[in-house]
């Protein structure tokens, strides 16, 4: 089985004036299989959100390589990385970053619709599955925040990517909720066997995750997958 | 529609409020360029309509160089092979009682039905058979008055017309197509009613071979094309038009400004979205067409508003211009004009045009945002200030340009235009930079007048430097023009006044420019009234000069050279002696116009063919910008043989003992013999009067652009606060009370339009130097001094402060209104 | 006498009003003989209130093209004196032109018409001699040959007309009555043969040089159509054995004919005889109608006159000569050249000349 997602060497380097929070990235290496259930655990400014935005193809690498679903993204040009987010993968994001304007529903269907699918029944059916069927027609801000995440899981699903990219996805959740939301993510990657990269600095996500990536100071390294604590 | 449009589209929907206001602003711009434009093509239809009916088929018109031609010439135009038709023609006009000064065609109807057929012709069979009609041809004083005057002025056939020149019976009316108050006399008797035994003021004439016709009649006579004609008349009116353009052209300006700043504030609102978009795979593409669509329907429906608002704006302009016209160049009644559906298409093509130009840099700024950034929207924030100082670097250089267009304003005036608004795009480029050195007096003032919440405001103004720039922009160029309007008026004014003094200064005037004439057996009688210090027989007469329209003076050069003082370029009073001998002086206009100075020559066309005059002297003068050639009545006679009297200015010494008595059996004569008469007092009041309607499309120009503005800033305000709902829950949180939100809410405000004012006192200034120096000096040819005036800054302060405080209202009402539920929270 | 009728339509329509006037009471009337005196008599006698010069002509071009013309100048007095001080514009005669020019092989009629006070050198009349002008309109005696010039629409005439037999006096002495009462008269002369050369314009075929034969009848008087007439016809024919007949009927409402109607006949030496109504018979056999005026006009004819021993069968040469002077007489009438062939004196002959017909497209009657 073809790694999903093959990290080389990355580099980020950020001029000093600008993004001084951003911390840069510096020769992160990592490699991951199709299924994969990976946590990227690291403190606050240490290179996540960084690193799963190149992974993204939203943001460019100072220097390294990187290759998503088996295709080198330094090569794939911006039409290309539109596609790869299109129809392979899928985010989910700390603030939710649902849009405002439109309904739960149309904010699942938005994503198919991107995809160049123009089958509703799909999107009906993520809501059901992440148990929101019932407030398909609520805008967001008539949604409370696990469920405005539950959506936007939905959303990541409903077009069966590769892979989900989500930054902190219990990070602006209680516990109980996060918990929940957590279980729901990893749960539905499961079933269908779609490789899931979570950045976090919460021990809670580790311990639900197949391997842990501890990233310091701009640099991953791997942790032995125990399902223990990170210290 | 997408998924990705609607995400976009629904904001219209759920900030109804600004949404308003942003298609306010974008009607109310295109409102005035609409307007502006269709009003100026209203009175110019209504002119070419009117020039055309009166004109009828005439091909060619004949006439004397100045003043009237005799009768024996038809002789000579009945032998011409070349001409098919011809009508004489005694074209005056006559004061009613009313008060109206009125055109009276005198026609021969047997004559000028060929020419005219258009017209009625009382005493052919065509006509109607009524013997009331055949009174026009037979008997004296009988007229025909056009239908509009006789409903307006409740006269019927069998009526009666008082005039200055005594009752007319009115023997029919006629339909008048020329917008222009006719009333029609059979030739035999307008030729009495002028005294103007053996003459006529022109031929029309119908001709087949134009080039022959030209060659046989070429010396002693003025011969135009009706062509020609229309094209005099379009041409005298070339500068007033050009500036009629300039003023929509700078009310679409405010507009595309504003355009810019609701395209500028949809992109910050939906950098967000894009982003997140954007991450979810959207490409470039969608995220495009989504705010092309938005921005569109904002400029589709702004421009069906603005375009009927438009429209019936310029039904109340075209009043304004047609009487401005009418006031400087020759009677036009204002022409409504109809309703066309392609001015819905003009307006929503302006609209969207004006959307795309305005959107077009915030939607670079959309497709280039990092997404990453965007989700987290910080863009607006960061990098504003590098961006300030950018732009202002582009605006330094645009202000170059604008000098280079000032200086070659003097190859065309449209050059002048151009800079202009060169210098206001410029000034615009620099005002973030301002707003970022501004800040900490602001800071300062803000906080003196209203502590921490002042303080606050002022960080907010500086902080969304982005979209507080193009408001302040966009106010700031409405308050310049407004200083730079008002300012050029008034010095006009002031100069105008000048010019009074020095020309006229007789006690009494008698008759009036564009009116009836004074009759030369009225000057004989003044000459036998003991007392009378001097006499000024004023001729004014349009006359051909290089193919443009110029106006020709007669005048007792020995009178004028005592009592008056006329504004020399060089020299004093003595100028006059050489043109007692035969020298004309020209117009400071017809100098610049045609690159003549004194000891040059100028070659005028009179009844004895080209007769070439030396200038020797040249004097400011605002009463034609075509220029005048003013030369002594006994040159103007030998040159012309034109012996009317357009005024008569009569002098009294101011010692005479007399001087009352004399003014009032002057002016008592005068009146007996239906000739109006003014006081100097009067007479200047007039000019006055006139001037100050002139440029009543003027002022409606600069308040449209100050409402457009107002609409710009009202809606930047209303952005900040909407995209700070956010913080206003932390506000809440940290204590502020509702009235502290609200004050800051109104500082900001105030301070935007502070540093609007500010900037447009410098700018302001700057135009109104620009427009006396540059746009009338060029345009009109005449130096109009500049008299500095504080008024038009305190108003523009007060426009400032009141339209900044309006402004502010709309959001107050809504801090009140929510802010005590606010919550720290997402939306 | 039809031109009599035409004017006092024309002064009906347009000078109404002159009909009350008391100066009218001043015109002269045409009563009694005549103290004729030439070429003095040619020119305009202001004291009658109405005058006319009438021209009209057969003519060939060199190529054997056929063209008839009409030249007329009708003057008419408004008021016998304007009030002083009288200028130039004033008012006291009008004169009325018309100008018609038919291109028979063409099939085409154009005509002109032309109306002006006297105004400064516009139109006027010479009491000396012919010497009448309207506007560029002329026609001038010299020396005895009469010179006539007109343009107008693409058409021009230049002619020169010689006569070729004496002046004829209509009626008694040049007195030629048209209605039963005193004073319904006028003074009519004509030269019926003037040998004619010079050139003719029209717009289709330029300037051509033409010659022909022209009749030209001068009268003037200063009455009105009599009442309850409606029209009439008037015919100068020129017969190929050298005799010319003037014929003229004017018809009343009631269908009859004016007793008044009559003809003169001039020999091929000049001599004249007096045709009355009795001694003449005119048969329409053929009409046409105008679509321009839906006016139903004869245009062929049987003309017997049994004590001249002449037989004739004549017809327009071209259908449509009608002339609608919206802009100057008012009056609706065809005046156009005929031809035909028939007997004269038991020979066999031809005829050219012109008709004139009135009164066929709307009645003149009710304008009065």
């Amino acid at each position: 089985m073809p790694a999903k997602i093959h990290v080389q060497d990355l580099w980020k380097e950020y001029e000093r004036t600008e993004q001084l929070d951003s911390a840069a990235l510096r020769g992160v290496n990592l490699e991951i299989q199709g299924g994969e259930i990976i946590a990227l655990y690291g403190q606050s400014g240490s290179g996540k959100t960084t690193l799963l935005n190149i992974i993204a193809g939203l943001d460019r690498p100072t220097r390294g390589r990187v290759s998503v679903d088996g295709k080198d993204l330094g090569s794939l040009g911006e039409r290309g990385k539109t596609d790869l987010r299109r129809r392979r993968l899928g985010f989910v994001f700390q603030f939710f970053n649902l849009l405002p304007t439109l309904t739960a529903f149309e904010n699942v269907y938005l994503s198919l619709e991107l995809a160049g699918r123009s089958d509703r029944e799909p999107a009906f059916a993520a809501l059901a599955s992440v148990g929101l069927r019932t407030k398909a027609n609520r805008y967001p801000h008539e949604l409370s925040g696990g469920e405005q995440q539950r959506v936007a899981i939905a959303r990541a699903m409903v077009k069966e990517p590769a892979i989900i990219l989500a930054d902190e996805p219990t990070g602006n959740l209680d516990l109980r909720t996060g918990e929940q939301v957590l279980d729901l993510l990893t749960g539905r990657c499961r079933e269908h066997g779609t490789t899931l990269l979570m950045a976090t600095h919460s021990p809670l996500t580790c311990r639900v995750s197949d391997r842990i990536l501890r990233m310091v100071d701009g640099i991953v390294v791997e942790e032995p997958a125990t399902g223990e604590m990170p210290s | 529609m997408s998924v990705v449009t609607k995400a976009f589209l629904r904001y219209l929907r759920r900030r109804r409020s600004l949404s308003l206001l942003q298609l306010l602003g974008i009607a109310c711009g295109v409102a005035a360029a609409v307007g502006m434009a269709l009003s100026a093509r209203a009175s110019l239809a209504s002119f070419e309509t009117a020039v055309e009916f009166i004109g009828g088929r005439a091909t060619h018109s004949l006439e004397r160089p100045a003043g009237p031609l005799a009768e024996t010439v038809l002789s000579r135009i009945i032998a011409d092979p070349a001409v098919l038709a011809f009508s004489p023609v005694i074209d005056r006009r006559i004061l009613l009682a009313t008060g109206e000064t009125v055109r009276l065609l005198g026609i021969d109807p047997l004559l000028d039905r060929a020419v005219r057929p258009q017209l009625a012709h009382p005493g052919t069979p065509a006509a109607s058979p009524a013997p009331e009609r055949f009174a026009f041809l037979l008997e004296e004083n009988t007229v025909l008055v056009d239908e509009q005057l006789a409903a307006q002025s409740r006269l019927h056939s069998g009526g009666f017309l008082e005039t200055s020149r005594g009752r007319m019976r009115i023997v029919g009316t006629f339909p008048n197509a020329s917008g222009e108050p006719l009333i029609l006399m059979d030739i035999s008797h307008s030729q009495r009613l002028f005294e103007l035994g053996g003459m006529i003021d022109r031929v029309d004439l119908i001709v087949d071979d134009e080039a022959g016709f030209l060659a046989r009649w070429k010396s002693g006579f003025r011969i135009q094309s009706g062509q020609q004609r229309r094209a005099t008349l379009r041409d005298m009116l070339g500068a007033f038009r050009l500036n009629l353009q300039a003023l929509s052209l700078l009310a679409l300006f405010v507009g595309v400004f504003l355009v810019y700043n609701t395209a500028m504030f949809t992109v910050v609102s939906r950098m967000k979205d894009a982003g997140i978009l954007r991450s979810l795979g959207a490409g470039r593409r969608e995220i495009v067409a989504a705010f092309l669509s938005e921005i569109l329907l904002f400029g589709a429906c702004g421009g069906i508003l603005g375009g009927l608002a438009g429209f019936l704006l310029s039904r109340f302009l075209s009043g304004l211009v047609a009487g401005t016209i009418s006031n400087l160049y020759f009677f036009l009644r204002p022409a409504a004009l109809e309703w066309d559906w392609s001015v819905l298409l003009v307006s929503v093509g302006l609209g969207c045009g004006a959307s795309i130009l305005g959107g077009i840099f915030p939607l670079v700024e959309l497709v280039r945002a990092d997404p990453v950034q965007a989700i987290r929207g910080r863009t607006a924030v960061r990098g504003a200030h590098g961006r300030a100082a950018r732009a202002a670097l582009a605006g330094a250089g645009v202000l170059a340009v604008s000098a280079a267009l000032f200086w070659l304003a003097r190859i065309h005036v449209y050059f002048g235009f151009a800079g202009s608004f060169a210098l206001l795009i410029g000034v615009s480029l620099t005002t973030g930079l301002a707003l970022v050195f501004c800040h900490p007096p602001l800071k300062r003032l803000l906080a003196f007048l209203a502590g921490l919440p002042g303080k606050v405001a002022a960080g907010n103004i500086r902080r969304n430097l982005g979209r507080s720039a193009v408001a302040v922009a966009a106010f700031m160029v409405a308050i310049s023009m407004s200083i730079g309007l008002s300012s050029m008026i008034g010095s006009f004014r002031q100069s105008l006044i000048w010019w009074m003094g020095t020309q006229l200064r007789a006690d009494l005037f008698v008759g009036k420019v564009g009116g009836a004439e004074v009759p030369e057996s009225f000057y004989r009688e003044m000459q036998t009234i003991p007392g009378l210090a001097g006499f000024d027989r004023y001729r004014n007469v349009q006359a051909l000069y290089r193919g443009t329209t110029i106006t020709l003076c007669a005048v007792d050069a020995a009178v004028l050279q005592k009592f008056t003082n006329f504004g020399w370029l060089a020299g004093g009073n003595e100028n006059w002696e050489p043109v007692k001998n035969g020298t004309v002086i020209v117009s400071e206009s017809f100098s610049r116009r045609f690159r003549l100075r004194a000891g040059d020559t100028v070659t005028l066309d009179g009844v004895d063919g080209p007769a070439t005059l030396t200038i020797t002297a040249i004097y400011y003068d605002y009463t034609s910008e075509h220029g005048v050639v003013m030369m002594d009545r006994s040159t103007y006679l030998r040159v012309f043989n034109d012996r009317t009297i357009t005024t008569l200015g009569v002098f009294i010494d101011p010692g005479n003992p007399q001087r009352q008595a004399l003014l009032e059996e002057v002016s008592e004569r005068a009146i007996r013999r239906g000739l109006p008469v003014f006081t100097r007092d009067q007479l200047r009041g007039d000019i006055l009067a006139v001037f100050d309607s002139t440029f009543a499309v003027t002022r409606s120009m600069q308040v449209l652009s100050i409402v457009v503005a107002f609409f710009g800033i009202a809606g930047a305000l209303m952005t900040l606060f909407i995209e700070r709902q956010r913080e206003f829950g932390i506000y809440r949180a940290l204590g502020f009370s509702s009235r502290q939100v609200a004050a800051m809410t109104l500082l900001e405000g105030l301070g935007m339009g502070m540093v609007s004012f500010l900037m447009s006192i410098g700018v302001g200034t700057a135009l109104a130097w620009v427009l006396i120096r540059v746009i009338n000096l060029r345009s009109f040819n005449w130096t109009i001094f500049f008299h500095p005036a504080w008024e038009p800054y305190a108003v523009a302060f007060a426009i400032a402060v009141l339209a900044s405080l309006g402004a502010a209202a709309y959001p107050i009402w809504k801090v009140y209104k929510t802010y005590p539920q606010m919550q720290i929270r997402e939306e | 006498m039809k031109k009599v009728s035409l004017c006092g339509y024309c002064l009906a329509a347009c000078f109404l009003l002159l009909a009350a006037a008391p100066a009218s009471a001043q015109w002269k009337q045409a009563a009694g003989p005549y103290p004729w005196k030439f070429p003095r008599d040619h020119g305009s006698h202001p004291a009658y209130r109405t005058e006319w010069w009438y021209f009209t002509g057969n003519l060939s071009a060199n190529a054997g093209a056929r063209y008839g013309y009409q030249l007329t100048f009708f003057r008419q007095g408004i008021r016998y004196k304007p009030p002083a001080p009288a200028g130039p514009w004033d008012i006291r005669d009008v004169y009325l032109g018309h100008f018609a020019v038919s291109d028979i092989a063409g099939k085409t009629f154009r005509y002109a018409e032309r109306i002006s006070r006297t105004g400064p050198g516009l139109a006027g009349a010479g009491e000396e001699n012919l010497d009448v002008r309207l506007l560029d309109w002329t026609a001038r005696m010299q020396s005895g040959t009469i010179a006539l010039q007109a343009r107008d629409k693409g058409m021009a005439l230049d002619l020169t007309l010689l006569p070729r037999k004496p002046l004829v006096f209509h009626g008694r002495n040049g007195l030629s009555r048209k209605g039963p009462q005193e004073g319904q008269a006028s003074y009519y002369t004509s030269f019926t043969h003037l040998e004619t050369t010079g050139f003719l314009a029209t717009p289709a075929n330029g300037r051509v040089a033409v010659s022909g034969r022209s009749w030209f009848d001068h009268e003037f008087g200063s009455n009105q159509l009599a009442a309850g007439q409606t029209g009439w016809d008037w015919f100068s024919l020129a017969l190929s054995d050298g005799r010319e007949v003037m014929l003229y009927f004017l018809r009343r409402s009631d269908g009859s004919v004016e007793p008044a109607s009559a003809g003169t006949l001039v020999e091929p030496d000049g001599k004249t005889r007096h045709l009355s109504r009795a001694e003449i018979t005119v048969t329409a056999l053929e009409h046409w109608k105008s679509p321009a005026s839906n006016g139903r006009y004869p245009s062929r004819w049987a003309v017997r006159i049994p004590a001249a021993g002449i037989d004739l069968t004549i017809a327009a040469s071209l259908a449509d000569q009608e002339l609608i002077t919206k802009g100057s007489t008012g009056v609706t009438y065809w005046e156009g050249a005929v031809a035909g062939r028939g007997t004269s004196g038991n020979r066999s002959v031809t005829c050219e000349g012109y008709a004139e017909l009135t009164g066929y497209a709307g009645s003149l009657g009710g304008l009065f």
